[in-house]
């Protein structure tokens, strides 16, 4: 998929960088902003991303050279991999859970990951795929935001956020980005989610589920899923989905952290451990049945065979 | 894309397969029965490659009857498990491997106990409560992890099939259309419609 | 020369600009103090370049930045860090907090997201609220605070120990009593060190040297470090933050 995209579009991903550069004034690296309180947003000092690139004839094809995409484990640059994030739309909001597991190969690199972007108060960003870009883009997607309220004395739609975020990825198609976000919130039209990936994906929906882990997640959700759920269910459905994605999934687990969005903006409900889940539950939390999600803690005592059990 | 489910429950052995044939992007079949009989009490799903699929099939089949027909009585299903692995075992060493992956279902009627044994095309084997092959399994396991019930009657074991089914035609891309399910208990073996 | 090019037909070149030198940095982050740790050996392959080549580094009298990877790029870095920082002191007439400086690095890190620096940044201080902490970077600049972060070539076998003895993973703590949450200074400086003569026996990228910088909180007393054999400070003012390097010696083979 990837060689095909990079087929025809390395050139002209590779212009819009140089174009975007070129709209910076000076071609020095530094805009004169940055020495003094207009700082600003790094290398997007000027309000335009200006980014070095290799003098090479194909700065893709470096690039993949050097960082990972899963094919060659010898490469130098590990760019985090391996995650389950999920999000659902139902009557209450919208509960976003996820993971805190980042991998480089078969070596965990951190269990304690923040996979949820907190945009703003009413915004929430999911991390799948590279760390850096979904913190980078999504951090500055909040700066937009913030600057569409000035601008327009209202809050941004989930949708017209998204859209920014879809957007501004598409632009740097073919140049190697890796992100699948969902974007969560609750606007003017009520809750929203809206998956966002770097392929310039975006779409509306009431149920997303992205990383490796998800058709495991998906497995649990689906099943569970109604739109009349209760909170308390929701939440449930949300950390019990993770918690089977961090079972049968090697590159998802540690810990789950399970968000909800309301009319009033979204709200941290806590962090829970997965081996923990596994054994004890969720802990006295609403909505949880009290007893370990694993299998064999769950069906403890129930056998398939009738025969009498033999005394020993 | 194949996919094949088992589960046990209080005194069965549900076993399902999908029923397309296909070869490259073409569908060839949609009623192919991939759920072999071995004997009174065991059944077994193969998948795989196909040709071997058959070929293997056939071949187990007609040395569980041959073992009946010496002895007046059938192989046990652990048995007949070990001897079906060893198979595969001996195949993948040879210079032609078959690769077969086994769902072996089978109720022990000396024992009163339903049992399912998950094989792989390596030789690999796990005695499991349920299991599954192909792309199903990302979708099914966690599901099963969550809704299985060893001690669930023949209607509930077949109410969590359903759901694997049904989330499998949901979320996979080339999801099959149609399967065919078959139960082995006390009784012996019997085909269900969904 | 055009006849031999013509003879030669298409010529392939590779733009190779990264390699891997080796060694390992660590830092730890306590309630009012936080220890920033590297070792000095620099290799690349089995070769040793230098016995002494500084992976950590002062930044303010309340930063710390120790960097690990390609060293080159993260001599680069370093350099382009403490001339952002000092911009920042022209400008503000203060240094930078540290929650500051690590988003500054990441947007720096960020903005070669398409000719990435090969280093892995942890940075270590005081935060504004006198709290020790610790900041952990990828390459391209994803970045999150944490208690302890070890990174570099015996990250592996690092980062298991500190688990168990500083966030106490599969311990079990004795009847009525409870994990502290925090550390105090002289049982993470036996821990540094520890990890690093530990990495240096099972680690060949690993040794020669090793340096510790110790940021105090401001006010903070010396409890901890008095005794300390070779204590250097290195603050500009004795009535803010306070910052010590420790050196010691690592096997050399």
């Amino acid at each position: 998929m990837n060689t095909f995209v990079n087929q025809f579009s390395t050139s002209s991903a590779l212009s819009v960088i140089r174009k975007a550069q070129a709209l910076v004034d000076d071609d020095e690296e530094f805009s004169d902003a940055a020495w003094g309180s207009e700082a600003g947003f790094g290398n997007l000092a000027k309000g335009v991303p200006s980014f070095s690139v290799p003098a090479v004839h194909d700065p893709t094809a470096f690039l993949r050279l050097h960082t990972d995409d899963h094919a060659d484990p010898n490469c130098r640059i590990k760019i985090q991999h391996g995650t389950t994030t999920l999000a659902f739309r139902f009557q209450g909001g919208v509960i976003v859970a996820v993971d805190s597991r980042a991998t480089a190969g078969s070596y965990i690199a951190s269990g304690t990951v923040k996979k949820v972007i907190e945009i703003n108060p009413y915004l929430l960003g999911t991390m799948a795929g590279g760390a850096a870009d979904c913190q980078y883009w999504e951090t500055y997607l909040g700066i937009q935001c913030r600057l569409h309220e000035l601008r327009n004395r209202e809050r941004i739609s989930v949708a017209a956020a998204s859209k920014y975020l879809s957007n501004l990825v598409y632009s740097y198609k073919g140049m190697g980005l890796s992100m699948g976000t969902m974007i969560c919130g609750w606007d003017k039209t009520g809750p929203a989610v809206f998956y966002v990936d770097s392929d310039g994906t975006r779409l509306k929906g009431d149920l997303f589920s992205v990383g490796s882990g998800s058709t495991f997640a998906y497995g649990v959700l689906d099943q569970g899923y109604r739109w009349d759920l209760t909170d308390e269910e929701a939440q449930e459905l949300g950390r019990r989905s993770i918690y089977a994605a961090g079972h049968r999934d090697a590159f998802s687990g540690n810990t789950c952290n399970l968000y909800h969005v309301k009319e009033d903006g979204w709200r941290f409900l806590g962090n829970y451990d997965i081996t923990k889940m596994h054994y004890e539950g969720p802990g006295d939390v609403p909505g949880s049945a009290k007893t370990g999600y694993g299998y064999d803690v769950r069906v403890e005592g129930r056998v398939s065979s009738a025969a009498p059990a033999v005394a020993s | 894309m194949e996919c094949s489910f088992a589960l046990t429950g209080k005194d069965y052995v549900i076993v399902a397969a999908d029923t397309t044939a296909a070869r490259s992007i073409v569908k060839m079949k949609g009623d192919e029965d991939k759920i072999k009989t071995l004997g009174p009490h065991l059944l077994m799903a193969y998948s795989g490659e196909p040709g071997d699929t058959v070929q293997f099939a056939e071949y187990v089949e007609r040395n569980i009857r041959l073992y009946q027909i010496r002895n007046l009585y059938p192989l046990r299903p652990a048995s007949a498990a070990s001897w079906i692995r060893r198979s595969l075992a001996d195949s993948l060493r040879s210079r032609s491997p078959y690769s077969v992956n086994l769902l072996l279902g089978g109720y022990d009627t000396a024992a009163q106990t339903p049992s399912l044994y998950w094989i792989d095309y390596l030789g690999t084997i796990a005695t499991v409560p349920f299991a599954c092959h192909g792309y199903g399994s990302y979708f099914a396991l966690s599901l099963l992890d969550r809704y299985h019930n060893p001690e669930g009657s023949l209607e509930e074991g077949l109410e969590t099939l359903k759901r694997c089914i049904d989330e499998v035609a949901k979320r996979l891309v080339v999801s099959p259309g149609k399967y065919k399910v078959k139960v082995v208990d006390k009784d012996g073996i019997r085909e269900i419609e969904l | 020369m055009s006849s031999l090019n013509d003879v030669a037909g298409p010529q392939q070149r590779q733009f190779n600009p990264y390699t891997e030198n080796g060694g390992t940095i660590l830092a730890i982050a306590g309630t009012d103090f936080s220890v920033i740790a590297g070792d000095t050996r620099q290799s690349e392959g089995y070769n040793i370049q230098t016995r002494y080549a500084p992976k950590v580094f002062r930044l303010t009298d309340r930063a710390v930045l120790a960097v690990n990877g390609f060293a080159a790029d993260g001599n680069m870095f370093v350099k382009k860090v403490k001339q952002r920082l000092e911009w920042y002191r022209h400008a503000h007439a203060k240094d930078m907090p540290l929650h500051a400086i690590a988003r500054l690095i990441q947007t720096m890190l960020y903005a070669r997201r398409f000719f990435p620096y090969y280093v892995y940044n942890i940075l270590g201080g005081i935060e504004d609220d006198g709290s020790g902490a610790v900041y952990s970077f990828d390459p391209v600049g994803s970045y999150e605070r944490e208690t302890c972060r070890a990174a570099g070539a015996a990250q592996s076998l690092v980062q298991p120990f500190l688990d168990n003895q500083i966030y106490f993973k599969n311990q079990q703590p004795a009847p009525g009593t409870s994990f502290p949450a925090h550390l105090p200074l002289p049982i993470v400086l036996k821990l540094v060190i520890d990890s690093f003569t530990g990495a240096t026996e099972r680690h060949i990228e690993v040794g020669d040297g090793l340096e510790m910088y110790v940021v105090l909180a401001k006010g903070r007393d010396l409890s901890g470090l008095e005794g300390i054999v070779g204590l250097q400070e290195l603050s500009t003012k004795s009535d803010g933050e306070r910052i010590f390097v420790i050196r010691r010696e690592l096997k050399k083979d």
